[in-house]
């Protein structure tokens, strides 16, 4: 639904636009190509913007920002943000209108979706129709919308018009269209369905004198979008009219009709659409972006002749002006989304060409005959597609012809296959097996299931993608700021206004199509994988026994089990020979676009799954199976809450980037000559093989450390052979998209964090992936840019606890260094492999030697990153909203005059812990005295903030310690034990402050996972069951029922407005069996009970809120810098931009993590959990579970109860406070009686067994410890009974926050040391 | 062979010395001749649970109890007609059953080495030692290699003569052992099982008869057959290939547990066990003695390779064998035309219809000698660790 506000703003555009009279003849078509050279210099004019719209040419960085930052941003985020807020989903054995409105269940997706495939091309429509009409016996279906309907009415109208029995779909038509326009099915119609209905009278109305006609006359049509509020131009330039002539037709028809009604608005509205519709597109406007990068010959498009008009109307015309003035931004020129366009439209026919070409090559060359000498990937792939491709075609046939028969509840698969060529399927599947190879940490495979549902998806995104090329939408570019800023209240409206008003053009013209759910992906995916391996076969050379060649024919990839922990798994593997070509051949075309950079600015986030690239859907974020996550997004995008996020997102992703030129030439260099250098694997592995023993034969000891290190020697060779192909990917793109502008479109985790949606090449992957990227733009370096360039250095190369100045100092002593690295990388004394990030320590040695080569170093023109990391970024937040003055300092939120480094301040502490114990004869801190460097701690301590825990701080101060190999590695295991409990106390008691924060965080975690919704009460009550394990059959009283309502997660909203779903359920798995094996695939519409997850829920609430902190921190940073017109890119918290903008890159860093903080957060938390989950209660029976009731205790948490409460809440006495003035907590006793009926049932039951209880035990001890146990049991029992049907608010229980300490967030102004 | 984690940790040869001396120095630690006759005799049999309270250490190894039934047991593990034994015993527990050995008419054995690390036990084995020069009593674990690389290094088996295996079973050297009902239990037997063909362990010493009192759970899977699908595994396999195994004693003489072994939980603790899994502490036990073949299905050097086919194979087990042999290796089915070439004898050809668990093990030898001849048979037949380590984790 449109909000109100938006409808409105679109009907003022267009009144605007009227009373801007232009002539339509003024504009001639031209006969030359749009990409003839002259137009290149012709001015042509710009569509008009209304005058309070923002001009491109009037953006420029704004002045006196600081001001208005400080104002409008602190205001902004002193704000409460809007909460979305959404129904606690239903356990999965429980339903509700609600529930289904906003989780709908797998089965309706699965008739959506099969509906859909039976629906395209008009596949199946009987089916179609039998599944819709089912769907609509519901009225208001929340399964179905008004583009479902359309859907329909387009399809019949389709059939109607070509093969017939036309009668009978005109009437199928028109009794759907009169569904509607009544109401009574709870839709209405919109633009689309008005212009099918047109449609339909245009094509028909001759011919039949059906009186359903003469209601749907033109007078009737026009009066209804009159009364509907539909603006007529959206009417005429519907998608739906496909054809030029037709739609000018019917602009002639509605304008007589309007003639006769007397509807002179209307008249004057058709005549302006007429007279767009016949103006020249303006493809080669002056829009800085729009410059093209590449022409690329244009689609000729059918342009409808019509020789009584001069110039001919053209639809597409008046659509893509529509497009600009609704959304009051600029298309992107054809010309420009050209190669993009083309590069996501084609891929699997570039691939299939690229494929075709280079075996024909091999043909001519005459070495098509020996299929082993030549063998390699693309020939093979080639070879493999050719084959597979017929496979399926008759493979979809026959699983067509099967399901013929197949009754009215099978779920049908043919549809599905149906939708993309047999030709695309094949590709799609070769390339996606390729693609998932080493996944999942498989060496040389994947996990079958997880490759099945990728496949499917990858066919569905094809599916999708080819819909959208169909209906040609216009794609907007990158949104532009508004005068008003991001943060003011009007920036705001304006920009949730236009987001609104486009993500409407868009969905207006993407047409209806349904998502598939996991059974369906992986049972297509089944399809494809089986016959790719049925027919994908390579050719293998081998030595026998007797020493004779032997060649065989093997299946290229192959399905078998494997055990892991104890689990049976099954896993698609590549044949050896297949795998081992991907670490050595050129991977030309194997990546599917969505996997790759971006040739031009990404599509701006219009909504949930708009954005990004052009035509391939992509969430805005990545969800691990939960429609909760999914369901709040889509509402609080569709409630305008999260505009700010979106620009965050669409601000990365218009970062322009280029692969370093000169970084690539050594890296490939490096490559080629298979050398391990800079992290780079080597082409063959290079550790030797370990040494049979002597006495292997006899000795199974010395046997069984043999094999011990032939495995860890294995898997390191698979490890190499894995980095190998990964470094293999990230060289073949970086190659692909030398001498481009490329961008990195983003997308969001559930915590709001952004990443780069390409996985192979981008600024957040690994040392490599940085040093071969740089900025698209380059900046005058200046003086402090200098400097900047020098402390960066000294940063990449390890040198970063030193002051600025020793850092630059740093450098300038190591300039022959510098000079010899930039000059003579792979020859020279190599210096930048010493650093600890040496690629991106060798791309700024180049840079730096260029800068003081060149003949004014201050002008040099610079495009290298430089980077702003905070100093343990987690602690910091913990510091700014704990106030905590010792943490502040130990992470330079306070001011000193050299960093402080807080790793090795840890070190330093653990290693007095050590002395000590040595002291006392401590095996391991004898052993480890004087051992401990930052670098053993720095990950433990960077992790504590997020919650790592006791085995993961051993795991990981272990791996230190085998790296450093300063103890024996067999006593590194229990060494590490010993040192991260040490580490962990030392954290503890220096960040004490955090402590107290992560407390409070978790156990309010812990209460919202064990609530209920106040009208899930009476469904939660205790129940009798009677146990069927004991043999004698007891009553007891049992809470599962209880447990299993208890599916409340933790959701909270960051100063954004976004909302962040902790997910953590127990997955409900579903068996699906696929042609290949059967796969368990958890089923994400299907919310499994929280039964398991309260805990899950507690502990990954601090790091996942620090989190969401963070993430806000750097998206404020990110628009900000927009706002001020500096590149920005980051890496979570390291910040970057170019050298000469680092200075006020800085004081914006600071400004807003001042500003973040200075909005009082965690109060900010406080009032929204209590707002929250203000109709959210605790069963008092829960509070005994583990050590919650202690923890809450200790935090102040109370429960304030009259004496006479006191006496029937005996089990939770520690927590009360009994009150004297009859103020207090609320208890809710509603289900108490019931609770207490239930109890006594079940105790008459059981005295009426312990009769016959009581011989069992053999010992005497035995009985007598049972008898004292049974007793106890029986107290507790007695004292849960107690509490049984009692519940409590949430809101009552959270405990007060702990108290802030006196830091002040306001002088981290004057820290340098900050973020450096 | 591995034990994870432990085996390696003892790898480094200067510490396995520098132990090796601390046991020599201080041979009272291991040769225990603590003053300790009281202990001679073992508690009342009632009041074992009195004596050796729960410990997570040994909550899952069982021990006879029953001095009536260990006498049986003993006859059983070493009947009449044995002539100057020497025994190599494992998880003795208090020592129920090295009593019952040692009370056997001397003559039938000569030696008695007892492996026991846990002290409560120990301190009721260290008495034998004492009164019986028969008895030598190391205090390690029988679970791990260097407790039986520490009894050849300290000379205890000097006296034992290696006989070649064609000289028929070894008329001394014994291993008699209580399995623990735990995953390393099982483990052992396996490995135990694996050594025969490839003569490592004892096996070096020649046709070593093994005897064992272990659960009927791991019993069965030992010594399942084709006819009980459900139980043949891995183990049932290589145990049917290398070895003959009998019952020692009908489990009646056994059972029911309660009777004849420690520890007794009550009715209460076993459900809860049992409902964790088919180990629990409770559950029948049987008797076997085991005797190595002299003709060995596995030739030396094809250990890995079997383990490799049965594991690989086994993921599937109640598919047939034509069906699940492709996930064996990329490629593996052409050892389907291998076996069953009609050029070759009955005997040598295999019906690839039947289901993995119902293969024999002179059917897996076939399967096994066309997997050996393939040229392209993996190289690695290491399994288990198919993952790769996560480089950021």
């Amino acid at each position: 639904m449109i909000p109100r506000a938006v409808s409105r703003l679109e009907t003022t555009l267009l009144s605007s636009r009227q009373s801007l009279p232009r002539p339509a003849r003024l504009y001639s078509t031209p006969s030359k190509k749009a990409n003839a050279p002259a137009l290149a210099t012709v001015q042509v004019l710009q569509p008009d913007y209304p005058s309070f719209l923002h001009q491109p040419q009037a953006e420029k960085p704004l002045e006196s920002r600081k001001v208005s930052l400080e104002n409008e941003l602190a205001n902004f985020l002193q704000r409460s943000a809007p909460y979305t807020i959404l129904p606690t989903p239903l356990p999965s054995d429980r339903s509700s209108p609600v529930n289904d409105m906003f989780y709908p269940d797998s089965t309706t997706q699965d008739l959506l979706s099969v509906m859909d495939a039976c629906l395209h091309n008009l596949y199946d429509l009987p089916r179609a129709k039998g599944i819709f009409e089912r769907l609509r016996a519901k009225p208001g279906n929340p399964a179905l919308s008004t583009r479902v309907y359309n859907a329909f009415l387009e399809a019949y109208l389709t059939i109607a018009s070509t093969r017939g029995p036309k009668d009978v779909f005109l009437e199928y038509t028109w009794e759907l269209y009169e569904a509607l326009e009544s109401g009574r099915e709870k839709f209405v119609p919109d633009a689309t369905t008005y212009s099918l209905m047109l449609i339909a009278h245009h094509r028909f109305h001759e011919d039949s004198q059906d009186s359903a006609f003469t209601t749907s006359s033109p007078s009737h049509i026009l009066s209804r979008i009159v009364d509907r509020d539909i603006p007529i131009a959206s009417v005429v330039s519907d998608r739906t009219m496909t054809s030029s002539k037709e739609a000018v037709e019917i602009i002639k028809l509605l304008s007589q009709t309007a003639m006769q009604l007397n509807m002179p608005r209307i008249i004057s509205e058709l005549g302006h659409a007429e007279a767009i519709g016949a103006q020249i597109s303006d493809t080669l406007d002056n829009v800085p972006e729009a410059t093209p990068v590449m022409r690329v010959k244009k689609n000729s498009d059918s342009v409808d002749e019509d020789v009584e008009m001069e110039i001919p109307f053209n639809i597409d015309n008046l659509r893509r002006h529509l497009a600009e003035v609704t959304m009051a931004r600029r298309m992107l020129s054809d010309d420009v989304a050209a190669r993009q366009k083309l590069l996501e439209e084609s891929v699997y026919d570039v691939a299939i060409e690229r494929l075709k070409h280079q075996s024909d090559l091999f043909s001519e060359l005459g070495l098509g005959n020996n299929a082993l000498r030549g063998a390699d990937l693309q020939r093979w792939m080639w070879d493999w597609h050719k084959k597979l491709k017929t496979r399926l075609d008759t493979e979809i046939k026959n699983i067509a012809q099967s399901e013929l028969k197949a009754k009215r509840t099978e779920t049908l698969f043919s549809p599905y296959l149906s939708l993309v060529q047999a030709e695309r399927l094949s590709l799609i599947t070769i390339l996606e097996i390729m693609r998932l190879q080493g996944s999942g940490g498989i060496y040389d495979g994947m996990k079958t299931t997880r490759a099945l549902v990728a496949l499917g998806r990858a066919v569905e995104i094809e599916y999708k993608s080819q819909i959208c090329k169909a209906h040609k939408i216009y794609v907007p570019t990158a949104p532009r700021l508004g005068d008003a800023g991001y943060f003011s209240n009007m920036g705001y409206r304006s920009l949730m206004q236009r987001r609104v008003a486009a993500a409407k053009v868009m969905t207006d013209g993407e047409g209806w199509t349904a998502e598939w759910t996991q059974h369906v992906r992986s049972k297509i995916g089944g399809i494809l994988v089986e016959c790719l391996m049925d027919v994908a076969e390579v050719t293998r050379v081998g030595v026998n026994k007797e020493g004779k060649e032997i060649s065989e024919v093997q299946p290229a990839f192959y399905h078998t089990y494997e055990y892991m922990r104890g689990q049976k798994l099954g896993v698609i593997r590549l044949n050896p020979i297949v795998a081992d070509r991907l670490a050595k051949d050129r991977l030309n075309d194997t990546l599917h676009p969505r996997h790759l950079p971006m040739l031009v600015k990404p599509k701006p986030w219009l909504g949930h799954d708009s954005g990004g690239y052009l035509y391939n859907k992509t969430s805005a974020m990545r969800f691990k199976d939960s429609a909760e996550q999914r369901s709040y997004l889509k509402h609080a995008s569709a409630a305008g809450n999260v505009e700010l996020v979106y620009a965050g997102l669409d601000v990365l992703g218009s970062t322009p980037w280029q692969i370093n030129k000169k970084v690539f030439d050594v890296v490939l260099e490096v490559w080629n000559r298979g050398d391990r250098v800079g992290k780079l694997p080597p082409a063959v592995y290079d550790s030797p093989e370990p040494e049979a023993p002597e006495n292997v034969e006899t000795d199974i000891k010395a046997k069984s450390i043999y094999m011990q290190r032939q495995k860890s020697h294995n898997a390191n060779k698979a490890n190499n052979h894995s980095e190998r192909c990964n470094v293999n990917y990230k060289i073949e793109i970086a190659r692909a998209f030398l001498g481009e502008t490329i961008y990195l479109p983003h997308n969001l985790d559930f915590r709001g964090r952004a990443y780069p949606i390409p996985p192979h090449l981008n600024h957040i992957g690994d040392d490599l992936s940085r040093g071969l990227l740089k900025f698209g733009e380059a900046k005058p370096l200046g003086e402090r840019g200098l400097r900047w360039l020098k402390i960066h250095l000294a940063n990449l190369h390890g040198f970063d606890k030193a002051s600025f100045d020793e850092r630059v100092e740093f450098v300038m002593e190591r300039m022959p260094e510098v000079y010899d690295s930039a000059t003579n990388p792979l020859n020279g004394r190599r210096w930048w492999l010493k650093a600890d990030d040496p690629w991106q320590c060798l791309a700024t040695c180049m840079e730096l030697h260029e800068v003081l080569e060149s003949e004014d170093p201050h002008a040099f023109m610079s495009a290298l990153p430089v980077h702003q990391d905070g100093t343990c970024n987690g602690l910091q937040h913990y510091a700014a909203l704990g106030g905590d003055d010792r943490g502040a300092q130990q992470v330079n939120l306070a001011a000193g005059d050299r960093p402080s480094d807080v790793y090795t301040h840890v070190g330093n502490m653990v290693e007095r812990v050590l002395e000590e114990d040595a002291k006392k004869g401590e095996k391991y801190a004898i052993m480890l005295q004087g051992k401990i460097s930052r670098k053993v701690v720095k990950q433990t301590v960077m992790t504590t903030v997020y919650g790592v825990t006791f085995v993961g701080a051993r795991d990981q101060i272990e791996r230190q310690l085998k790296d450093k190999k300063a103890i024996p590695e067999e006593e590194c295991w229990k060494a590490a034990s010993y040192l991260a409990s040490k580490t962990i106390l030392c954290i503890g008691n220096l960040f004490s402050g955090a402590t107290a924060i992560q407390n409070w965080l978790s156990c309010c975690a812990r209460l919202i996972s064990k609530s209920i919704p106040q009208e899930r009460l009476p469904e939660a009550m205790a129940e009798i069951k009677r146990s069927s394990k004991t043999p004698r059959k007891k009553f007891t009283l049992s809470d599962t029922r209880l447990k299993k309502e208890q599916m409340t997660s933790v959701v909270w909203t960051t100063p954004l407005g976004l909302p962040i779903v902790q997910p953590y359920r127990k997955a409900n798995r579903k068996q699906v069996q696929t042609s290949l094996q059967t796969v368990y695939i958890s089923d994400p519409n299907s919310p499994a009970e929280g039964k398991f997850n309260s805990l899950k829920q507690a502990s990954a609430f601090p790091p996942n809120f620090i989190h969401s902190l963070d993430a806000t921190h750097m998206m404020l940073t990110a628009l900000e810098c927009r706002t001020q017109d500096l590149t920005f890119a980051s890496v979570h918290d390291s910040y970057w931009t170019h050298a000469s903008s680092i200075d006020k890159m800085s004081e914006i860093i600071r400004d807003t993590f001042i500003a973040l903080h200075s909005s009082d957060v965690l109060k900010k938390l406080e009032s929204e959990f209590r707002e929250r989950y203000r109709d959210y209660k605790v069963p008092l029976t829960s509070l005994k579970a583990g050590r919650l009731m202690k923890e809450l205790h200790d935090l102040g948490a109370r429960l304030v109860v009259t004496p006479g409460q006191a006496k029937t809440l005996g089990a939770l006495q520690e927590f009360l406070v009994i009150s004297e003035t009859g103020q207090t907590t609320t208890i809710d006793e509603s289900e108490a009686q019931r609770a207490l009926e239930l109890s006594e049932e079940v105790d008459a039951c059981a005295e009426v067994e312990a009769a016959v209880e009581d011989e069992d035990f053999e010992f005497d001890e035995e009985a007598i410890s049972h008898a004292a146990r049974q007793k106890t049991k029986l107290q507790t029992e007695k004292a849960m009974r107690q509490l049984m049907g009692k519940f409590v608010n949430v809101t009552d229980l959270l405990p007060p926050l702990p108290e802030k300490g006196k830091f002040n967030v306001e002088s981290i102004k004057n820290s340098q040391y900050f973020f450096s | 062979m591995s034990f994870p984690t432990r085996s390696l940790a003892s790898c480094s040869s200067s510490r396995h010395l520098r132990l090796l001396q601390r046991v020599l120095r201080s041979p009272h630690r291991y040769f225990s001749a603590a003053p300790a006759s009281s202990k001679l005799e073992l508690p009342p049999e009632s009041e074992w649970r009195k004596y050796f309270p729960p410990a997570l250490q040994v909550n899952h190894r069982v021990s006879l109890r029953n001095a009536e039934t260990a006498a049986k047991l003993a006859d059983a593990f070493v009947p009449e007609g044995s002539e100057g034994k020497v025994i190599l015993e494992a998880f003795p527990g208090p020592g129920q059953l090295s009593r019952a050995l040692l009370n056997l008419p001397k003559n039938r054995i000569k030696k008695i080495i007892i492996l026991e690390d846990w002290e409560p036990y120990l301190e009721y084995l260290k008495p034998l030692q004492k009164a019986d020069s028969r008895v030598i009593v190391v205090g390690r674990d029988g679970y791990n290699w260097d407790s039986y690389q520490l009894i050849s290094e300290l000379g205890l088996l000097d006296d034992v003569p290696k006989l070649g295996w064609d000289q028929g079973v070894h008329p001394q050297l014994q291993f008699i052992s209580h399995l623990p009902s735990t995953v390393n239990g099982e483990q052992l037997i396996s490995q135990l099982l694996r050594t025969v063909p490839e003569h490592q362990w004892l096996f070096q010493y020649g046709r070593v008869p093994l005897s064992f009192l272990l659960s009927e759970h791991v019993y069965n899977r030992v010594t399942a057959t084709i006819d009980d699908p459900s139980a043949r595994c891995k183990v049932s396999i290589i145990a049917e290939a290398s070895a003959h195994i009998t019952s020692a004693l009908p489990s009646s003489v056994l059972n029911p547990f309660d009777q004849h072994f420690h520890p007794v939980t009550s009715a209460h603790a076993k459900a809860a066990d049992l409902k964790r899994s088919s180990r629990a502490v409770g559950l029948p036990f049987q008797s076997m003695n085991l005797v190595p073949r002299q003709h060995q299905l596995i030739r030396k050097g094809q250990t890995d390779a079997w383990d490799y086919c049965l594991r690989r194979l086994f993921v599937r087990k109640a598919t047939e064998l034509r069906t699940a042999l492709p996930g064996l290796a990329p490629g593996a089915q052409i050892l389907l035309k291998k076996v069953t070439d009609p050029a070759l004898p009955d005997s040598e050809r295999l019906d690839v219809r039947k289901k993995v668990n119902k293969l024999q093990a002179h059917e897996w030898a076939i399967l096994l000698k066309a997997f050996d001849e393939w040229p392209f048979k993996p190289e690695d037949l290491t399994i288990g660790d198919f993952m790769i380590r996560s480089k950021n984790a």
